[in-house]
């Protein structure tokens, strides 16, 4: 209950002593149930290192987990550690976190340093130390040109970065982002994407959750698969994106010509049947996703097709879902 | 990081002084805060107009015992033949058939001719004070027994008595002998009166009660509980900082904007009422002491209501309709404080213990504010000055409602000390209370 009376940044002193080989986020048989409902159950995580992404769909308990993680609300059961340390019973772990939180609310009226560096002292930095730690996030995130413009003038993706700038200040070793890419326009969504891998190499442990399969994607290999409140999946994309290949997929093409394209394409032994939704697309049925993939390319080249765009409909996050839940058969 | 060594500034820079901060900004980009600082100040600024309109008016003034008229029609006030010893109601009998003759005096020289001489230093007992002034009773030709009709011993004077009653109750009784400081001066006592009322009136009252409830009412409640709706809590508490300490630190940053607040409308009314009030004196130096009372009581109110106003917005989004109980309560105490200033019921309060500096601190500024009121009660002892037919002095009455003792039965001194404790521990309580509260609070 006492105020941190040294004010260096770790509260309850006493109780904070930080466990060496403890890994950056423990979670044993979490459950956060409200009332009935539960929110997540039976969540067993540990993680540690290297850029991890969340997935899942909108009220998977993405949010929950995070919320937990940062200690704004009480598991029902189980245990949770950062660091080795309890974070709703204390606060000190934080001192190792950054967390961008998914809230769009900013303080508007503060300039973007003005913002950084005021939580940065938060941290335990005097004013001058976070105004220095300020500049350089800002820098990092690539809006050291806006830093002494308000934050209500900013654009989406400007706002996500001052988010990103505000949790990066303390240099933390766990980094949490909350839907950092939602509502971003291109730009920004790379940049983003770019200071976050940048993390990953830095060798910190950045824990970011989407909805979106593509972003994640673009990120890491490493994902957490959330659905209604469970832990569907975890590893690699990648290996479960093999898996996945094998079940019935659309591609679909923008050609100038599909009919001259599906022509070259139907040799194709994977191909099993083509159609033509409109006059600009053609679109194929296959089993094996990556043999398509892999000759499409070569095909399109040697024959001179013009084509604007690839795109496969059914490699999104429901569709793996819906494989995953259906324990395989599609 | 730290490569500079530690000074007490250096780490209050950190933590809580960017929250203070944090605070005092956030509240200077809200209208809200303008709204209720303006609406405060003009309130208070309409009582200070009302107080100097009041204290340029003039009172009238009455010859409480009629010694002004000529009763028997020689051309002599009754008081002048009173003084020479002639008789009042014959005009056969006058100054003017003296050796040598004496010119008649105009009669409003017998109104207020004989004010307050009282010099109270007993706080218990019987004691003689007060002197005639205009001769009235120490007149030569009367008798001993006609000079001393209170029967001390002592001709002319007046008792004032202080014992206690069967129920345990101070009961002040006067025994004056005749013609005794019978015909006061009303302008001053009541422009006098006026002025302790107002300062403690409107210390009571108007700070008090009315800044030291609303200001926290309409800008503390909403201290964590705003930021708790809007989702913005998330970026604080996802720092190195337990609850408790952002709850404290929120709550000294509102008291960094009302503090400054109170202390510059305390400025302003010691000035108005030290310029305007009554008095010779330029300029009223000796109120100075209860207006820093009064400015320490509304900082400790607006302490204590801020904790707790601050409380009950994170236990319920409308905390606000939960402070209003409480604020009517205080209401209520506030009135009872200077009805019963004694009633145990008061401890239970805040403002009973915050009305109580002002009144320890008055005890000590004004030490004859009690001969004071109890002279303008009796107020010459004659009959029928205003239409109760109550001799007290204009003015008396208010002043007495508006002044209580310190009900602890210590001194003034060690009742300020003790209320000021009582007010910091209840600061303390309710810090603990709200900090557990933020504690054990889920956000989403």
């Amino acid at each position: 209950m006492i105020p941190d009376f040294d004010q260096q940044g770790q509260a309850q002193t006493k109780e904070w002593t930080p466990e060496v080989q403890a890994p950056a986020i423990l979670l044993e048989n979490v459950s956060k149930s409200y009332g009935r409902i539960f929110a997540l159950s039976n969540i067993t995580l540990a993680l540690n290192g290297g850029v991890t992404g969340i997935l899942g769909m909108n009220g998977a308990g993405k949010s929950t987990l995070f919320n937990l993680l940062m200690g704004k609300i009480k598991a029902s059961q189980g245990s949770i550690k950062l660091f080795g340390t309890n974070p709703w019973k204390n606060p000190a772990p934080y001192a190792r976190v950054g967390f961008v939180p998914e809230h769009e609310k900013m303080y508007d009226w503060m300039t973007a340093h003005g913002f950084v560096s005021t939580f940065a002292r938060l941290n335990g930095l005097t004013r001058d130390e976070a105004g220095i730690e300020a500049d350089r996030v800002l820098e990092f995130v690539g809006l050291t040109d806006v830093a002494y413009k308000k934050i209500g003038e900013f654009s989406k993706g400007m706002r996500q970065r001052v988010k990103i700038a505000h949790a990066l200040v303390n240099d933390p070793e766990l980094i949490i982002l909350d839907e950092p890419l939602q509502g971003c326009d291109p730009l920004a969504r790379t940049t983003i994407m770019n200071v976050i891998r940048e993390l990953g190499k830095m060798g910190r442990t950045v824990l970011v959750s989407s909805h979106i399969l593509q972003e994640i994607e673009r990120i890491t290999e490493q994902i957490v698969i959330l659905h209604q409140g469970r832990l569907l999946a975890l590893g690699n994309l990648h290996s479960i994106r093999e898996r996945l290949d094998q079940i019935p997929h659309r591609i679909s093409i923008e050609a100038e010509n599909p009919k001259a394209l599906a022509k070259d394409i139907i040799d194709i032994d994977e191909v099993f049947g083509i159609s033509f939704p409109d006059g600009r697309n053609v679109s194929i049925q296959t089993h094996n996703l990556g043999a398509i993939h892999a000759r499409l390319p070569k095909i399109i080249v040697e024959n001179g097709h013009k084509v604007s765009s690839i795109d496969n409909p059914d490699d999104d996050l429901a569709s793996i879902l819906g494989y995953l839940t259906s324990g395989g058969r599609v | 990081m730290a490569t500079k060594p530690d000074s007490v500034f250096r780490s209050l820079d950190r933590k809580a002084a960017a929250i203070v901060e944090f605070t005092l900004r956030q509240y200077r980009t809200r209208t809200s805060t303008w709204v209720v600082l303006g609406v405060g100040f003009t309130a208070l600024a309409l009582i200070f107009l009302i107080y100097i309109d009041v204290m340029a008016s003039e009172f009238e003034s009455v010859d409480n015992d009629g010694d002004s008229f000529d009763t028997d029609g020689d051309g002599y006030p009754t008081g002048q033949e009173r003084k020479l010893g002639t008789d009042p109601f014959s005009d056969e009998s006058h100054p003017g058939m003296f050796d040598p003759p004496i010119e008649p005096e105009p009669a409003s020289k017998y109104i207020n001719e004989d004010g307050f001489d009282w010099d109270v230093t007993a706080s218990f007992g019987e004691q003689s004070t007060g002197y005639d002034d205009d001769g009235d009773c120490l007149n030569s030709n009367r008798t001993a027994s006609q000079k001393d009709t209170n029967e001390n011993g002592i001709p002319c004077d007046i008792i004032i008595q202080r014992s206690t009653s069967p129920t345990g109750e101070i009961v002040i009784q006067i025994f004056a002998d005749e013609g005794v400081d019978e015909d006061p001066d009303e302008d001053a006592y009541t422009r006098e009166a006026i002025h302790l009322g107002f300062v403690l009136s409107i210390g009571k009252l108007g700070f008090v009660l009315l800044l030291g409830i609303f200001l926290p009412l309409f800008m503390a409640t909403g201290l964590i509980r705003d930021e708790m709706t809007s989702g913005t809590m998330h970026y604080m508490l996802a720092k190195p900082v337990a609850r408790t300490e952002v709850f404290l630190y929120r709550t000294l940053g509102y008291l960094g904007i009302v503090w400054p607040y109170v202390i510059v409308l305390g400025i302003l009314g010691a000035l108005v009422s030290g310029f305007v009030g009554s008095g010779d004196d330029f300029f009223r130096f000796a109120d100075l002491g209860v207006w820093l009372a009064i400015v320490f009581a509304t900082m400790m109110a607006t302490l204590v209501y801020g904790m707790l106003f601050n409380a009950l917005g994170v236990l319920w989004k409308y905390g606000i309709i939960l402070a209003i109980p409480f604020a009517a309560w205080e209401l209520g105490m506030a009135l009872l404080s200077m009805g019963a200033p004694d009633a145990t019921i008061l401890r239970f309060s805040v403002i009973g213990w915050a009305l109580m500096i002002i009144d320890s601190v008055a005890m000590m500024v004004w030490p004859n504010l009690d001969t004071f009121i109890l002279m303008g009660e009796w107020g010459g002892g004659g009959q029928g000055s205003d239409i109760f037919g109550s001799s007290s002095l204009q003015g008396s009455v208010p002043l007495s409602f508006f002044s209580s003792k310190p009900g602890l039965g210590l001194s003034a001194f060690a009742s300020t000390i003790v209320a000021t404790l009582v007010l910091l521990i209840q600061a303390v309580v309710f810090w603990f209370i709200g900090g557990a509260l933020f504690k054990g609070k889920e956000i989403q």
